[in-house]
């Protein structure tokens, strides 16, 4: 299991996180299959759009 | 007024809800399971769980009980929400912190952002039990 975290890409390790935690809040914040699978798509979009986003706005400030 | 609320699934109680909260900060997902909300349980333990497990593999830091500033106390607030998983830390990733890598920071966010999530889980199951959400 080290190994296989260890190993993940920075990409990765985020689309992970955001898997889990929108997993989590769908469940928390919604009730019935249907409403969870759409807040669900939404919150992962969003974590995945935004981390990217931020990403490209920090890249001139990396060099 | 009685303590005990109707709800859809039956009656709770103050006592059903710190027992439901107590065992769910222990357990990931057992607060649910003992209110028969197995999908929730299953959910919570796989994603609280694999969140803790994933943060101690990636050799995140976990925040010791002798806080020396109040960024060390909130991560240890944060990972003492994890409860099994912190307990047994270091039992799962005897190989110690390691957060010189980009993949420990992470995995020490990921472990206090299991503890976090552990907590709303804790707080909706002790609703569920005092009958007050279902």
């Amino acid at each position: 299991m080290t190994r296989l975290f260890a190993g993940l890409t920075h990409f990765q390790a985020l689309a992970f996180f955001a898997l889990v935690v929108s997993a989590t809040f769908a469940f928390l914040s919604k009730r019935g299959a249907m409403e969870r699978a759409k807040y669900f798509a939404w919150a992962l979009l969003a974590f995945l759009l935004v981390a990217i986003g931020i990403g490209w706005l920090m890249y001139p400030f990396s060099r | 007024m009685s303590e005990a609320v109707k709800n859809e699934r039956g009656t709770g109680s103050l006592a059903l809800g710190i027992l439901a909260a107590a065992a769910g900060w222990a357990v990931p997902g057992l607060g649910h399971l003992l209110l028969r909300q197995w999908g929730k349980a299953a959910v919570y333990f796989l994603c609280v769980g694999g969140l803790a497990c994933a943060g101690l593999a990636m050799r995140g830091g976990v925040f010791g009980g002798n806080p020396s500033d109040m960024f060390d106390r909130l991560g240890f607030f944060a990972d003492l929400g994890t409860g099994g998983f912190y307990f047994l830390a270091h039992t799962i990733q005897n190989a110690g912190p390691d957060i010189a890598h980009a993949s420990g920071d992470y995995g020490t966010r990921m472990f206090a952002t299991a503890g976090m999530l552990n907590f709303l889980t804790v707080l909706e199951a002790y609703e569920i039990g005092r009958g007050r959400r279902t």
